[in-house]
């Protein structure tokens, strides 16, 4: 045990030092990236540099994320369907998170929005929006408020899918202009991305919730005889 | 022109199929593949048919140019695992819409992950750019790692969590290192990289950490511990997936680099030591197969075994001759698609086999030869591509390697090659000896559905086509590499 230890600490030191090294010795770089994205802004549809390379230079990449979010949405199901118990009610009995709910959860609502608004000129965007929401949304299981849509599987699901399905479905479209795939028109560009980001924020607050909702509550308890019963294939 | 089409629906598709069988209802997840496979199989011919009528060609996402943009580049290497996974992905899934109907409704959750996983494999295949690699393998992996824990039984669960710590690790090491290569060039096209990178430290340290990152994901030995039990323990099709495709993706995006960057900027002993490694592998994994009980685990340790074949490339490739070099080219991906193939057909039989006496001990196989010989000649015909005998895909490759070993005068590869493939005959050999066996005289196995068996044939026998067919797909798989002037 100890000796196991002490490799991994010397292999801790050792990747740091090497790292330390690689940072102090870096050359200068030769392409200047900062000035390419500066001079295609104007074609961009939007004023903050992050958000035109997400969702427009880089959205390619931006896409195949949302689809690992997803991804792990869909894992989740898969094995909470196949622990059949549904999670328990995670109320925390505690009537002052239900209070400050009540002044929480417009200012939350207030502030989602604003950062996906923001976005467009200023650091923000789907990914900060989305997260707000879902914080919400967890924070409103806690308090114990019941949302009856979030139990209908069909809807949750839709919900899930929405803002990949969109981002696809535009980048597949304008293919019909007979331009690359996620190839924005100049003039829309602006428009597309931010319908994009919306159903990107409601997609991803509903991710990270479901992936909380999904969590079943006794899964770190192996004394607790329920989590023997998994099924036998 | 011709890939504008084509060439993004190999990812748009398999990725807008997998969020319409998420939403499906789960008796309508399987029935998806008859519009995907169709589709997906025309889109991988048209690539085919665009890289013999006009060369190697490079798709601008966004219509922005690289570095500011992504670029997709087809050339003869991409299409040709563009074909194969569609052939492998596609017979696996034909063979899961069966086998998957005996098990609980959790599984078809099986159809979703296929399809991510479809997206990330391709998309892996046509980058270009470093960090997009990336993204790649984190749906591939991500869709991997579900596809392991499928089974939800505690096993099951140990070993996708052990996968998924693996995978992350690897992923991390990769990220970082690609973080190093940006901050020093300013940009993640390889393309750019291959114009700019200089040996110096910052680049040495990012190669290393993309290198070992790599090796981790590929279960290279020493680093292979996660696999046998994600690989073995998986359903059936899954297991064929992972260890036919899914491994040889980070093992593909090893080689672009190396080929990129590897000889200029690393030390010379680098690519001497991923072959000792890779021998290792070949010793280890073979001895480990042999002393399996359980039938599944024996064909994940031979997986371990021939994954180390691959890594001869290095040695052979570097600082050696040109037509050493492109021998060396040829065997590597020789290999690397037959053991696709053989790897796909020996995890199917094994099932089969392992459905037909109802249970995964070798020992139970006893006097089998009677009664399944459908099932133990696929078994066998893949075995024969495994062990490197004439005139399958494994003899081939392995045969390529050799005279490329031979005229580098690096013969010590060949006791590799030699020992590497008694240890598979090993193998093999033993689970043959159980089922000739004189067993019981009444039929007791069960038998499974003819599809099954028809699927692991055919796979099988591709493995052995390949063989006798290899001067073709090596011809249009050095189209657009430095190996094709030769």
């Amino acid at each position: 045990m100890i000796r196991r230890v002490v490799f991994a600490g010397l292999l801790c030191l050792g990747v740091t030092a090497a790292l330390g090294w690689a940072v102090l010795e870096r050359p200068m770089p030769v392409e200047n990236l900062p000035e390419r994205v500066a001079s295609a802004m104007p074609e961009s549809g939007v004023e903050h540099p992050i958000t035109a390379v997400l969702l427009n230079f880089r959205s390619y990449d931006t896409l195949l994320e949302i689809a690992v979010l997803l991804l792990a949405v869909v894992v989740a199901l898969a094995l909470r369907e196949a622990q059949p118990d549904r999670p328990e009610q995670m109320g925390l009995d505690n009537p002052l998170l239900r209070a400050v709910m009540a002044w929480l959860l417009p200012l939350m609502l207030i502030v989602a929005g604003f950062l996906l608004w923001a976005g467009a000129y200023q650091p923000g965007g789907a990914f900060q929006a989305g997260s707000v929401l879902a914080a919400a949304g967890v924070l409103l299981r806690l308090a114990g408020v019941s949302a009856g849509w979030l139990d209908n599987a069909v809807l949750v699901r839709a919900g899930l899918a929405l803002g990949l399905l969109t981002f696809l479905g535009i980048g597949m479209l304008v293919m019909l202009a007979g331009v690359p795939f996620l190839t924005y028109p100049a003039a829309h560009a602006g428009t597309l991305i931010l319908v994009i980001e919306l159903t990107l924020t409601l997609s991803i607050g509903l991710t990270l919730l479901s992936l909380f909702r999904l969590n079943p509550p006794y899964a770190d308890d192996p004394d607790d005889s329920r989590t023997q019963e998994a099924p036998k294939p | 022109m011709i890939g504008l089409w084509s060439l993004p629906l190999l990812f748009a598709l398999p990725l807008a199929l997998g969020i319409l069988s998420l939403l499906a209802v789960p008796a309508w997840r399987p029935r998806l593949i008859f519009v995907g496979l169709p589709l997906m199989a025309a889109a991988s011919l048209d690539m085919l048919a665009g890289l013999v009528i006009s060369g190697p060609q490079v798709y601008r996402l966004g219509d922005w140019i690289a570095p500011l943009g992504i670029n997709l580049v087809a050339d003869g290497l991409a299409v040709g695992m563009i074909l194969i996974t569609t052939l492998v992905t596609g017979l696996c899934a034909l063979y899961a819409r069966v086998y998957l109907r005996d098990h609980p409704p959790s599984t078809s959750f099986f159809w979703p992950l296929l399809w991510f996983l479809w997206t990330g494999m391709n998309g892996i295949w046509l980058a270009e750019d470093i960090f997009n690699l990336y993204v790649g393998l984190e749906v591939m992996g991500l869709a991997a790692v579900g596809m392991v824990a499928l089974r939800a039984t505690p096993p099951a669960l140990a070993a996708a969590m052990r996968y998924l710590l693996a995978a992350l690790l690897g992923s991390l090491a990769y990220l970082l290192g690609v973080a190093l290569l940006y901050g020093a060039y300013g940009t993640l096209s390889m393309a750019g990289l291959q114009e700019a990178a200089a040996a110096n430290a910052t680049t040495q340290v990012a190669l290393a950490l993309i290198i070992v990152g790599l090796l981790l994901k590929t279960a290279l030995f020493p680093l292979h511990a996660w696999l046998p039990p994600a690989h073995g323990g998986a359903l059936t099709p899954v297991s064929a997936l992972l260890s036919a495709l899914v491994i040889k993706a980070s093992f593909y995006i090893l080689l672009r680099i190396w080929l990129v960057l590897g000889p200029e900027v690393t030390p010379d002993f680098t690519a001497g030591l991923l072959g000792v490694l890779g021998a290792g592998a070949v010793f280890y994994g073979g001895w480990m197969a042999w002393r399996q009980h359980h039938l599944k685990q024996l064909v994940a340790y031979s997986t371990v075994a021939q994954i180390g074949y691959l890594f001869l490339f290095f040695p052979l490739v570097t600082n050696t001759g040109p037509e050493a070099a492109r021998l060396a080219w040829d065997g590597t991906l020789m290999m690397l698609f037959s053991h696709a193939l053989a790897k796909a057909a020996l995890f199917l039989s094994a099932g089969n086999l392992i459905l037909a006496v109802g249970s995964p001990q070798i020992s139970h196989l006893i006097g089998i030869s009677r009664f399944r010989p459908m099932s133990l000649f696929s078994f066998g015909l893949a075995g024969v591509s495994l062990m490197g005998l004439p005139p399958s895909g494994g003899f081939t490759g392995k045969w390529l390697l050799l005279h490329s070993a031979l005229l580098s005068g690096q013969w010590w590869w060949l006791i590799v090659l030699f020992l590497g493939g008694l240890l598979s005959a090993a193998y093999i050999f033993k689970v043959f000896r159980m089922s000739f066996r004189e067993g019981p005289q009444i039929d007791r196995s069960v038998t499974p559905p003819l599809t099954l068996d028809m699927i692991a044939l055919l796979l099988a026998a591709s493995a052995i086509l390949i063989g006798l067919t290899a001067h073709v797909p090596l011809h249009w798989l050095r189209v657009g590499m430095v190996f094709g002037a030769v």
